[in-house]
């Protein structure tokens, strides 16, 4: 199976400048670099009692492929929906980060895609004319694996969502 | 890794004790279970590595940022690849300059818990922040 290098690079250039104070990143699990910093790193696992054991299916590919157009719909609808009107909040926003995630995720995994594993990003930042740069690169096979992705922008925050689909062999 | 297992064999009877083989298997189990686990110490290692080569002491600059952060995640790509495991992986890397803005960052996945994982490492110097995220999901 060949595995080849997958790019997107995003940015996110702002201009407009507001002296507000923010607050630091919080991650999912990692080493905390700042010692000012007073968010705690939440790692939270749901096991799914619904999940089994699948015996080999010899399958050499999925009969369904990763919806890509119903998914964007989704991250679309999902993240206007919950940010048109919101101020940048360093608590409210990291609050709407977890929240974004779960309510895509449970989404997703509604549509039900067989043999598909998901991972969803969320970034809530605040727009302080400072510069930016997201990227991201995998290593998989580009004929079953995919990303969607979308941005989002208001007066004082902007938002970038983005769901990878990879197929389990 | 190369793992040298020894066991006796009894040439009288040509077996080896039972207690002996069932410490074999389970110490094989463990082995086994090592190559096919997503192991956060050495992928945390691994992104802190190549955060260090490719920024360093660099102050952030707007022009240079696209060239940092595909150097960051195409290192990280390389060397996690070379550790050979079989696993795919997905590299996310966001580079902000220091301004006084905030930024929230959350992931989650539908994955298999056993096998798959993800590690995030956060690396600043004085005019930036850098988050690069792993995420890796077994095949």
């Amino acid at each position: 199976m060949s595995e080849q290098l997958k790019e997107k690079p995003q940015k996110a250039d702002k201009k407009v400048k507001l002296p507000t104070d923010g607050s630091r990143a919080k991650e999912k699990a990692g080493r905390i670099k700042d010692p000012a910093s007073t968010h705690v790193d939440e790692h939270v696992t749901h096991e799914d009692p619904t999940a089994t054991m699948i015996p080999n299916t010899y399958q050499l590919g999925p009969y369904k492929p990763f919806p890509i157009t119903v998914i964007s719909f989704i991250l679309k609808e999902e993240i206007t929906n919950h940010l048109r009107d919101v101020q940048y909040d360093p608590h409210h926003s990291r609050e709407m980060t977890l929240t974004l995630c779960e309510v895509i995720r449970s989404r997703v995994k509604e549509l039900m895609i067989p043999r598909y594993k998901t991972v969803i990003l969320v970034h809530i930042g605040q727009l302080n004319g400072q510069g930016m740069q997201i990227s991201s690169r995998c290593l998989w096979d580009p004929n079953f694996d995919t990303f969607v992705s979308h941005s989002f922008k208001n007066k004082t925050l902007f938002c970038s969502a983005t769901v990878y689909g990879i197929y389990y062999e | 890794m190369k793992f040298y297992l020894w066991a006796v064999f009894d040439a009288t009877k040509g077996t080896c004790p039972s207690e002996q083989l069932r410490g074999l298997a389970s110490l094989l189990n463990c082995f086994v279970s090592l190559q096919t686990t997503f192991i956060v110490e050495e992928v945390s290692k691994i992104i802190k590595d190549s955060v260090e080569t490719v920024i360093g002491e660099n102050s952030y600059k707007h022009g240079r940022v696209n060239q940092w952060t595909t150097s960051v995640v195409e290192q990280c790509l390389i060397q996690l690849s070379k550790l050979d495991k079989p696993f795919k992986f997905i590299v996310n890397c966001i580079i902000m300059q220091k301004n006084g803005a905030g930024l929230q960052t959350a992931s989650t996945c539908c994955w298999d818990n056993t096998t798959d994982g993800s590690c995030t490492v956060r690396w600043e110097n004085d005019t930036m922040y850098v988050i690069i995220s792993v995420f890796g999901l077994a095949i």
